[in-house]
């Protein structure tokens, strides 16, 4: 009988080390994740330049000072020969492999800089340009033993420079990882999420005012239901199917083609499409928000002489609003972390310029994110992994929003 | 003008139409003959509604139909006749010509789209105008007569309430446009692909190679058995093998033995691993656990192991998916009776008795839902195969070995440089279909078995 009651002792202590492992693996795996991807990606947020002495007008550069003021400006410099110039300059003051040294796109920085100011092309000046990527690794400790020595040579001679990288907040896609940046790619996520918003926010609210307050219960309502619960476990690549046929398709009737109902990858396809997916996570929590409301609250606004539109639009949605707008940011943050439909809607272009408009071509941080992570390149990985960090920081500030807003604004009653 | 400029101006002349009711509303009410009928207020409200829904469908029909009239306008311009005949390069010129009347600093673009441009920017320019003069002159119009309709007995409270009924009527019924949508698209596309391809080859063919379609007959290399097979290799048992053990012994742990401290931090950070977007997960599975995996194959004596293994995207697959059947075992744990395992408690049973004997076999149905909506979840998911998974369709049982998934072949088949019409893409939306006909189904099951195991209790 002992030994029975201490088998079966320590059977629930082994169980319950079970449970305990496994929720513990769980966290573990997501703190590796975490760990894994700043690991990686810190360095994505730092930059390598070399101070570069230059002077454009020994190297007999010229270009004529009127068409720098023109929208032709970047053509005229590109045509004087400003690539070669700096990369002249890099040999003679790194060394014979000096034009190795400075990332594709260092001579871009310097035509930024002519642009800005034209007096640079009369007299010696010192540019910051980023380092190649090659010489970054070497930096980090990856690669040749002869491009070690060259780092460390001109670490001795003070001409590299470490420090936070701008450029990848400020820049947008370019096909040296050196050069690359998220801004392109923010600026589309936040278009598209301002037309997912502008869009689903009032449908969802609405219908589940409907559905909630008004709707008769007849099979036409049942069938509301029935859809909204399942598009709400429709797997999210079928949205981007649907936008794909029915928004970029094209249809002949009566012998006439109607063309694209919208422009292809541009934020106003992506976003629709988007706010079609997250609908229904807003229509099930405003539902659950507006059913929170006490019924005494309507019949005390019925008993004095509102209107039923009266009394849900001036006392149940005021009261109910903390809930939709909780419900409302995690659909959000579903539809900013959304890649997959995305994809299919041919948000994926390179994106060397941002969207100016909605109907602009443009791409988003999570489709950035992996089309980086398709690229060869080594360089490519640290960037991958920034991005990442930055999109979950995002992600993490609008999760907790909503966590602070249920706890502030939730009414028990 | 820009359409989002356009919509600023017509919400503006609405609230100048709100503000004008309502002024005039007002002299009445203070004139005193007669009492107003609805408050001042809602009488803005009716002449903003009429001011601005007229113009705003308008432009939205306007937006729909002009491209159509402005390329017949082009088209019978004699500057156009030298445009070719195919409707592909001649759409393809009209667009380059379209870009450069909006940047003449576009460059590389076709000397004919550059000599077209005028007409095409000019066309464009003319169409908006007329859009917009119209849309202007509908508001003034409409807005007009709604405000000369305010009298005192003027019903304005029920016309305003009656629109904004329809408006939430129109919006539930979006949902259903929605559901519609999917369906009729997914369902056309996969008869045209089944008018190039029978059905029978596609849904019983074991051979799948979309990249070379024998013309004559394309139904030999578009067999979907081992994509299905793929999708519930990854999907159904790698993925669940890691999710409902762990999902399932978490939520026990979480709701009968850990403290209020514990439970309160732990849940959350377990939530944490749902809001993870499934790219990162992606790009983790191909570049961390992938490279493993294959070291680990390696290791077994296999030194050609693929480093696009099914086990590495099923992996990770699982662990995006616990905190689902965490949550969803928590639930049905929690709707069990108190009295059912205080009762098992109360005759001797250790806790981990009176839950595996008492409390999983009493939520089983439940759990089981939440299984089958993680499994439809699970094959649902693309970005995870789609960066971790391997292209080659293979049928086996090794989850070393690489397999691929429908959503992988979805994304890749349309990712490509195809034509629209070609089997090719089509396929795409006869997987689709597939998918969606299958999740569907395991979502009806899924709430049907929730349905009969909540009658049970109550």
């Amino acid at each position: 009988m002992q030994r029975r009651i201490r088998r079966r002792y320590a059977a629930e202590r082994r169980f319950r080390v079970l449970g305990a492992g496994a929720v513990i693996l769980s966290a573990a795996f997501l703190g590796f994740l975490l760990f894994t991807m700043v690991a990686q990606g810190w360095r994505g947020f730092t930059t390598t330049e070399l101070a570069l002495p230059i002077d454009l007008h020994a190297a007999g550069f010229h270009v004529e000072r009127a068409r720098l003021n023109t929208p032709a400006a970047d053509l005229a410099l590109a045509s004087a020969g400003l690539e070669d110039a700096v990369e002249n300059a890099a040999t003679s003051a790194f060394g014979p492999d000096g034009a190795t040294l400075i990332a594709p796109s260092a001579w871009t920085v310097l035509r930024a800089a002519v642009k800005r100011d034209p007096a640079i092309l009369e007299r010696r000046t010192v540019v910051r340009v980023p380092a190649s990527t090659a010489f970054d690794r070497a930096l980090a400790g990856e690669g040749t033993p002869a491009m070690k020595a060259t780092v460390a040579r001109l670490q001795r001679a003070g001409m590299v420079v470490r420090g936070f990288n701008w450029t990848f907040l400020s820049e947008s896609d370019s096909t040296d990882p050196v050069a690359v940046g998220i801004w392109g790619a923010l600026k589309g996520s936040l278009l598209t999420m301002a037309i997912t918003f502008l869009i689903a926010f009032p449908v969802g609210v609405l219908s589940a005012i409907y559905l909630e307050e008004y709707a008769p219960k007849n099979r036409w309502t049942d069938l509301i239901e029935v859809s909204i619960n399942n598009l709400a476990a429709v797997p999210s690549i079928i949205f981007g199917l649907l936008g794909l046929a029915v928004f970029l398709g094209t249809w002949e009737i009566g012998g006439r083609v109607f063309g694209p109902m919208l422009p292809r990858s541009a934020p106003l396809v992506g976003g629709v499409t988007l706010a079609l997916m997250i609908m229904p996570v807003i229509v099930i929590a405003s539902r659950n928000a507006i059913k929170g409301v006490p019924p005494s609250i309507r019949d005390a606004a019925l008993g004095i002489g509102a209107s039923p539109i009266q009394v849900v639009f001036h006392h149940v949605l005021p009261l109910a609003m903390p809930g939709i707008l909780t419900g409302t940011i995690i659909g959000m943050a579903r539809a900013l972390g959304e890649t997959a439909p995305l994809l299919l809607i041919g948000m994926r272009a390179f994106i060397v310029t941002p969207p100016d408009g909605v109907t602009d071509p443009a791409t988003v941080l999570p489709v950035q994110i992996f089309l980086w992570s398709d690229e060869v390149s080594r360089g490519f990985v640290e960037k991958t992994s920034a991005a990442i960090l930055v999109l979950l920081a995002v992600l993490l500030a609008m999760n907790g929003l909503a966590i602070y807003l249920r706890n502030k604004f939730e009414t028990r009653w | 003008m820009n359409g989002f400029a356009l919509c600023f101006v017509i919400l503006g002349l609405g609230l100048i139409g709100w503000l004008t009711a309502r002024a005039r509303a007002l002299r009445f009410d203070r004139g005193g003959r007669k009492r107003l009928h609805s408050l001042p207020a809602q009488h803005g409200w009716y002449a903003a509604a009429w001011t601005v829904l007229p113009p705003l469908l308008f432009l939205a029909v306007w937006s729909a139909i002009s491209p159509g009239m402005v390329r017949q306008t082009i088209l019978r311009n004699p500057a156009a006749a030298q445009l070719s005949d195919f409707a592909f390069e001649r759409d393809s010129v009209l667009a380059q010509a379209r870009a450069v009347a909006e940047n003449p600093y576009a460059g590389d673009v076709d000397p004919l789209a550059r000599r077209l441009a005028p007409l095409v920017g000019a066309t464009r320019s003319r169409y908006a105008w007329i859009g917009t003069l119209v849309a202007a002159l509908l508001a003034f119009a409409a807005g007009a007569y709604a405000i000369t309709r305010i009298r005192p007995d003027f019903r304005a409270r029920s016309q305003v309430e009656r629109t904004l009924m329809m408006t939430l009527l129109v919006a539930s019924l979006i949902a259903i446009l929605t559901t519609l949508g999917i369906f009729v698209s997914l369902f056309w596309e996969s008869l045209r692909f089944f008018g190039h391809v029978p059905i029978t080859d596609f849904l019983f063919g074991t051979h799948w190679s979309p990249q070379v379609i024998d013309a004559k007959d394309p139904g030999a290399s578009l067999g979907a058995v081992p994509l299905f097979w793929g999708t519930f290799f990854i999907g159904a048992v790698i993925a669940m093998l890691v999710a409902i053990p762990f999902g399932l012994m978490s939520a026990v742990y979480l709701t009968q033995y850990a403290s209020p401290t514990t439970r309160r931090w732990m849940k959350p950070t377990l939530e944490m691993l749902a809001g993870v977007p499934t790219v990162v997960y992606g790009y983790f599975a191909a570049l961390t656990v992938a490279p493993a995996m294959r070291q680990f194959a390696v290791l077994l004596g296999d030194p050609y192991a693929s480093s696009e293994s099914a086990l590495a995207a099923g992996l990770v697959m699982g662990v995006m998916i616990i905190p689902f059947v965490s949550s969803m075992a928590d639930d049905s744990l929690a709707a069990v009776p108190t009295a059912m395992r205080d009762g098992s408690l109360a005759m001797g049973a250790t806790t981990s008795e009176t839950i595996s004997k008492v409390l999983v076999p009493a939520a089983l149905p439940g759990v089981v839902a939440g299984v089958l909506l993680a499994v439809s979840r699970a094959i649902g998911e693309t970005m995870i195969v789609v960066m971790a998974a391997s292209g080659a369709a293979t049928i086996t049982l090794n989850p070393l070995e690489s397999a691929t998934t429908v959503t992988k072949q979805i994304v890749d088949l349309l990712t490509g440089e195809a034509e629209f019409d070609s089997p090719k893409t089509l396929a795409a939306f006869a997987l689709g279909l597939t998918l969606f006909v299958i999740t569907l189904l395991l979502n009806i099951v899924a709430l049907r078995v929730v349905k009969k195991y909540r009658e049970a209790y109550e």
